[in-house]
C-alpha cells in the first residue's frame, strides 16, 4: 500500500475520527523537496501497513487545514494520535530521520 | 550482515546510479544506498538543460528516477539509509547504516555535497522557520515579504532574482564590494527596483522568537552593526562536501573533497569516489556520470586483482 492522497473529508473521516494513528505530510505539487520524500514516504506505507494511516495532504487545496496546524513550509510531516496531532517534523532529509521520528510515537 | 556485496555504493545521484549502471551491467552485485530518493541535488532542479539527449530538457527529479531505473533493469538494487560510519580499510569495507551493517569489496562513494551554513549560532534552530537554503524550493514561504539573501555568486544571484519576484523587498549581503555571479545576471539585479545591496558585509547574529524575524549585520569595513528585519534569509553561500564519515580515513584536498584523479580511485585500494564530493574543476551532472563509468571500470579491475591474488 502506498500513501494516500487526502482531501477535507477523508482527513476528517480518516484521521481525526479514528482511533488509528496516522502520519500525514502536508505537501504541495509545486513543492521539489515534496517528491523527494515520496518514494520514502510510500515505503514507510508498505512497512507500517494497516496499523499506521500514511497520506499526504495538499496545502493548496485545503490552505484551511494548514492554517490550523500552523504548516508554513512544506513538507510538514504531522503525526496525529487520537485525532490531535502530537509530533511535527519539517523536511526531513532521510528516511532514517522519519522512521526515528515514527519511532516515538509508535 | 554476512552478505559481501561486489560493490557497494553510497549516495544515489547521477555518479552513483550511473556506476551502478555499469557495475550491473558487469555482472557485479551490486547495491547503491540511498538516504532518500534517487537525484541527489539534481533532484531539486526543475529544468535541466545541459545534460543531452533531452531537447526539451528534464527535470531533475525524473533524470534521477530514470537513472535508478536503468541501473535497477541490469540488476543493480536500492537500500533507503542512512549511514553512520564507514570502515574503509582492509579487504572487506563495512558500512554501519541506519538498516543495519553492510559489507562489500569495493565502495564507490557518490555522497555528493550540500548547502554550506552559515557557521552561526542558532541556524539548526531556524532552519525552516525563516532560515532557508533553496529559494527555489522555499521561496513561497516567504511571498510578499522582506527577506534576505546572502552570498554573491550564481546560485546567491539566481536566488535573489527570483525572490525579487515573489517578495516585497530582497537584501543582499555579500562579503565582497563585487558580485562573484557571471555577467548575464548583473543588470537583471541591478535593475530589479525591489532588490537592495549590503556590500562588504556578511550576517553574525539570527534573531528572532520561534521563528527568525531579523537578522544582525557587520559593515566589515566601518565595523558598523545593522539590525534588519525579515521574514527570511536565503543561505547561498556555497556547498560543502558530504565526506564527514570518511575523515581520518581518507585523503581530502582542504575544500574537505575527496582526493581522487580521473580514475576516480581514492587514497585506499577498493575505495572510489565519483561526482561533486571527489575534487574536480567542473561539478556537472554530466562530469558526474563520467566519474561513474571510470569508477565502474576501475573498481572491476580492482576485483579481478584481488580474485586473481587468491
Amino acid at each position: 500500500m502506498s500513501a494516500i492522497q487526502l482531501n477535507a473529508d477523508t482527513f476528517r473521516t480518516q484521521v481525526l475520527e479514528q482511533k488509528q494513528p496516522a502520519l500525514v505530510e502536508f505537501m504541495a505539487p509545486w513543492c521539489v523537496y515534496c517528491r523527494r520524500i515520496g518514494p520514502a514516504f510510500d515505503k514507510i506505507a508498505q512497512e507500517k501497513g494497516p496499523g499506521l494511516l500514511v497520506g499526504k495532504l495538499d496545502i493548496d487545496d485545503q490552505p484551511q487545514l494548514a492554517d490550523r496546524y500552523q504548516v508554513e513550509v512544506v513538507p510538514t510531516l504531522l503525526f496525529f494520535k487520537d485525532g490531535e496531532p502530537v509530533g511535527r517534523i519539517v523536511a526531513p532529509d532521510s528516511k532514517a530521520k522519519i522512521d526515528a521520528f515514527l519511532e516515538q510515537y509508535l | 550482515m554476512d552478505k559481501i556485496h561486489d560493490v557497494l555504493i553510497l549516495g544515489g545521484g547521477p555518479g552513483g546510479y550511473t556506476a551502478a549502471l555499469y557495475c550491473a551491467r558487469a555482472g557485479l552485485d551490486t547495491l547503491v544506498v540511498e538516504k532518500l530518493s534517487a537525484g541527489g541535488q539534481m533532484a531539486l532542479t526543475q529544468q535541466i538543460d545541459n545534460y543531452p539527449g533531452f531537447e526539451e530538457g528534464i527535470d531533475g527529479f525524473t533524470l534521477g528516477e530514470r537513472m535508478q531505473q536503468g541501473a535497477e533493469r541490469f540488476g543493480a538494487r536500492t537500500l533507503l539509509a542512512e549511514a553512520h560510519s564507514a570502515e574503509l580499510t582492509g579487504p572487506v569495507k563495512k558500512i554501519h547504516t541506519s538498516e543495519g551493517t553492510l559489507q562489500a569489496r569495493a565502495v564507490i562513494l557518490a555522497t555528493g555535497a550540500g548547502a554550506r551554513p552559515l557557521g552561526l549560532e542558532r541556524e539548526d534552530e531556524f532552519t525552516g522557520r525563516g532560515l532557508y537554503y533553496c529559494a527555489a524550493c522555499d521561496g513561497m514561504a516567504c511571498r510578499g515579504k522582506t527577506v534576505v539573501v546572502v552570498g554573491g555568486g550564481n546560485t546567491a544571484a539566481a536566488d535573489a532574482l527570483l525572490l525579487s519576484r515573489l517578495c516585497e523587498k530582497v537584501i543582499l549581503v555579500h562579503r565582497r564590494g563585487t558580485l562573484k555571479a557571471t555577467k548575464i545576471y548583473h543588470e537583471p539585479l541591478f535593475k530589479a527596483p525591489n532588490l537592495e545591496f549590503h556590500w562588504n558585509s556578511q550576517v553574525t547574529a539570527l534573531l528572532g522568537e520561534g521563528r527568525l524575524s531579523g537578522v544582525e549585520i557587520r559593515q566589515n569595513e566601518t565595523g558598523k552593526i545593522t539590525r534588519l528585519d525579515c521574514a527570511g534569509i536565503f543561505v547561498s553561500i556555497g556547498r560543502s562536501p558530504a565526506t564527514e564519515l570518511f575523515r581520518g580515513q581518507l585523503e581530502l584536498d582542504e575544500g574537505g573533497y575527496i582526493q581522487a584523479d580521473e580514475t576516480t580511485r581514492t587514497s585506499l585500494p577498493g575505495v572510489f569516489a565519483v561526482g561533486d564530493v571527489r575534487t574536480k574543476a567542473v561539478r556537472q551532472v554530466v562530469t558526474a556520470v563520467g566519474d561513474g563509468a571510470a569508477a565502474s571500470h576501475f573498481a572491476e579491475e580492482y576485483l579481478a586483482g584481488l580474485d586473481a591474488s587468491h
